[in-house]
């Protein structure tokens, strides 16, 4: 037990100011703007992939999810098992009718198929779930803050909050999308070290993580209960983390900005492909650790903390060889800032875009708008810093965060489908839905005892539903309102054009179409991963 | 009025059947678009990039690049479509000015207070017969899919069509 040493501090100082001379060396001060530009076009990919699931979800995920594991084993493994199959409806659905659209925000979506209420409430509803999440999003690095120093978490959730606007305001770090692929392997190396020191430490080593998964019931990740009160049932795993999933990456800004920003749909769709194959082998991984970490506990009759969250840096800083612990942590800091970074600047954008200057300043000068930009940053910072002093008590923050947003992305989802595939929808009926759809979330999580997972479903099809019969009250939406919605190429006069042209344009040999093959590739590794699930589960049950 | 310029096709028809196979067309033909670039750059400082727009898109095209990648030669085969009208230089720096929005690193880079020039885009239309028949636009340049000129392109096909029925009709022997 060695605790956060000199060395680690030096390792973590050392690494926080390398992360940002690499950002300030690459990301500010290049020479020219085709080196802006050229930068991120010749970065690969897959570096591009990981850099967006580093900004999305590894501090939360290294801090949140081994608290899972040790709690609940595999179970809450289902809540992404339908990972694959969400990426596949953004990526055949959401992503060509955003990038045919060329929106900024995609409530401007809304706005031009239902107008601007449509519009003003969706992004409003964004802010106030996103501003929530990113509560919890700011409490993860706090969290490991406090535990590194022994200092009180309230105190190290303002360090890390002053630290996140003006780092945030300042133009943030994440031009450099390679230190961002640098955190994510610094991440998992922690979390692979994890496995082999902690595994190293038990006198059967894996036997005995084995065995005691196994008689704990830790590896029945796959529930058949058709129980609706069964939080983690296969079912609700598949039907409303589905919908969950499609809603979280399809209909928040913060999340789809960077699809938005793809200079191309193949693009976009790849940077959703590497979310859709590693983010379960990622959360099996980190679960993994929590089942370890109760054969630990229960093998050296060690008392878990209080809070779940703490149980892996706690860990980490005890156990690591010294400097090692500086690195995971460092790697856990900048992680988390790549993440604040990004929710703060989706939520000053919108503000930006969707508000200020559609409402109260529409023709202002650049300077003007930048300098708005910057104070809706410190305003969603205050915000996020008031909920993070709530959100240790909200148990697992990985869970947390897909909590707040279930509250409302269902209804939102609701109103993106109602748009995309409804062409008789029209305003009266999205505003019908949109608020109809998040009663019946809140009502039916306050007054049944329902898995959470489904509120999303719930709201779906609440929001859908009612939004459908509503529309008929009123007119259908004009020709214009549906542009975005409908391939323009249908109607029967281009259809003869396009007719024409192409019998008498050379032919080109039939091969597999590339979104379809991508999307037969993930609803492969989604059956591969059930199937590993399926054998574990009967291996440990005899 | 400025000339337009011919910005050259860097991707050959092998390239493009192979581009546009992998997108499910099963026929293919060169077009140009007609298009405005407006430079971007630093404040005195030459440009490093253009933004290809018109003034009905809702979004531009960035062209990386501190030149464009012009050819002395007129557009050569395919079919050239126009219709578009100029955007102003105002409508372009607000354009810009949502994009830096949206990616805060490309923040330090304005649109330069140059009027937009006229160029010729290549491109690539694939076809593809299913139940309906569809379209899709690659560019010529880069391969990349531009949902966002579809538009442009199918009005642009209309009236080419347009011009050419128009012209049957005019060299129909009469009396």
């Amino acid at each position: 037990m060695e605790g956060f040493t000199p060395v680690d501090m030096t390792v973590l100082i050392v690494y926080i100011g390398l992360i940002a001379w690499i950002g300030s060396r690459f990301g500010k001060d290049q020479h020219s703007p085709e080196d802006y530009f050229l930068g991120g076009r010749k970065i690969p990919g897959w570096a591009i992939g990981l850099s967006v699931m580093a900004t999305q979800a590894s501090a939360i995920t290294f801090i949140g999810a081994p608290g899972w594991g040790f709690e609940g084993g595999l179970e809450r493994l289902v809540t992404f098992i339908n990972v694959p199959l969400a990426m596949i409806v953004l990526i055949m659905v959401f992503v060509p009718v955003f990038h045919r659209a060329g929106i900024y925000s995609i409530y401007e979506l809304l706005e031009r198929r239902f107008g601007p209420a449509t519009r003003t409430l969706s992004a409003l509803l964004f802010l106030i779930a996103r501003g929530l999440a990113t509560g919890v999003v700011l409490y993860a690095p706090a969290l490991v803050l406090s535990v590194v120093t022994g200092w009180s978490v309230n105190l190290t959730i303002i360090i890390m909050a002053v630290l996140a606007i003006s780092y945030t305001v300042l133009g943030g770090m994440s031009a450099v999308i390679w230190t961002d692929v640098i955190q994510m392997f610094v991440l998992w190396l922690g979390a692979l070290m994890s496995i082999f020191l902690l595994v190293t430490s038990l006198p059967g080593g894996w036997s005995d993580v084995f065995t005691f998964g196994a008689q704990s019931g830790m590896f029945n990740a796959i529930d058949l209960s058709l129980d609706p009160s069964v939080t983690y049932s296969l079912w609700a795993g598949l039907l409303g983390g589905f919908f969950l999933h499609v809603a979280y990456f399809g209909t928040d800004q913060s999340q789809i900005q960077r699809v938005l920003s793809s200079p191309s749909v193949l693009d976009a769709q790849r940077s959703l492909l590497i979310g859709g194959y590693l983010l379960i082998p990622q959360m099996l991984l980190f679960l993994f650790i929590g089942v370890i970490l109760a054969t630990y506990y229960q093998q050296h009759g060690l008392t878990p903390p209080e809070d779940l969250n703490e149980l892996l840096p706690r860990y980490v800083v005890n156990a690591f060889p010294s400097g090692m612990a500086g690195l995971v942590i460092a790697g856990v800091f900048a992680a988390a800032m790549s993440s604040l970074d990004s929710a703060l600047n989706s939520l000053s954008a919108v503000t930006v875009r969707d508000f200020y200057s559609r409402y109260i300043k529409p023709d202002a000068s650049d300077a003007h708008y930048l300098k708005a930009s910057r104070l809706a940053t410190i305003f969603w910072g205050f915000y996020a810093t008031l909920f993070a002093f709530f959100a240790g008590n909200l148990g697992p923050v990985i869970e947390a965060v897909n909590q707040i947003g279930s509250w409302f992305y269902g209804a939102l989802l609701g109103t993106f489908l109602l748009a995309i595939f409804s062409h008789r929808s029209n305003a009266r009926g999205a505003v019908a839905g949109l608020f109809t759809g998040m009663l019946a979330v809140w009502s039916v999580s306050s007054l049944l005892d329902v898995s959470w997972l489904y509120n999303n479903t719930i709201g779906v099809m609440v929001s859908v539903s009612v939004g459908y019969l509503v529309s008929l009250t009123s007119a259908a939406p004009r020709p214009e309102q549906l542009s975005d919605v409908i391939i323009e190429e249908t109607a029967p006069d281009m259809q003869a054009i396009l007719a024409a042209r192409s019998a008498n344009a050379p032919e080109i040999g039939r091969e597999a179409r590339l979104t379809r093959r991508r999307c037969i590739g993930l609803f492969v590794w989604f059956g591969v991963m059930l199937g590993l699930l399926a054998l574990l589960q009967g291996w440990a049950n005899g | 009025m400025a000339e337009r310029l011919t910005l050259s096709r860097q991707l050959d028809e092998h390239a493009a059947r192979r581009w546009l196979g992998r997108l499910g067309a099963t026929a293919l033909e060169p077009a140009w678009v007609a298009l405005w670039a407006a430079p971007l750059g630093m404040k005195g400082k030459p440009p490093g990039a253009w933004l290809l727009g018109a003034r009905d898109m809702q979004r531009a095209l960035l062209l990386t690049g501190a030149e464009l990648p012009v050819q002395a030669e007129r557009p050569d085969a395919g079919v050239q479509l126009t219709g578009a009208t100029a955007p102003t230089l105002e409508a372009t720096q607000r354009l810009w000015l949502w994009e830096r929005m949206a990616t805060p690193r490309l923040w330090r880079i304005q649109a330069l207070d140059t009027p937009p020039t006229p160029v010729w885009l290549p491109c690539w239309l694939g076809y593809r017969a299913g139940q309906k028949h569809q379209l899709t636009v690659i560019s010529g340049l880069s391969g990349e899919v531009l949902s966002m000129i579809k538009p442009l392109v199918l009005a642009g096909l209309e009236s080419a069509h347009r011009q050419v029925q128009a012209g049957d009709e005019k060299t129909l022997p009469t009396g």
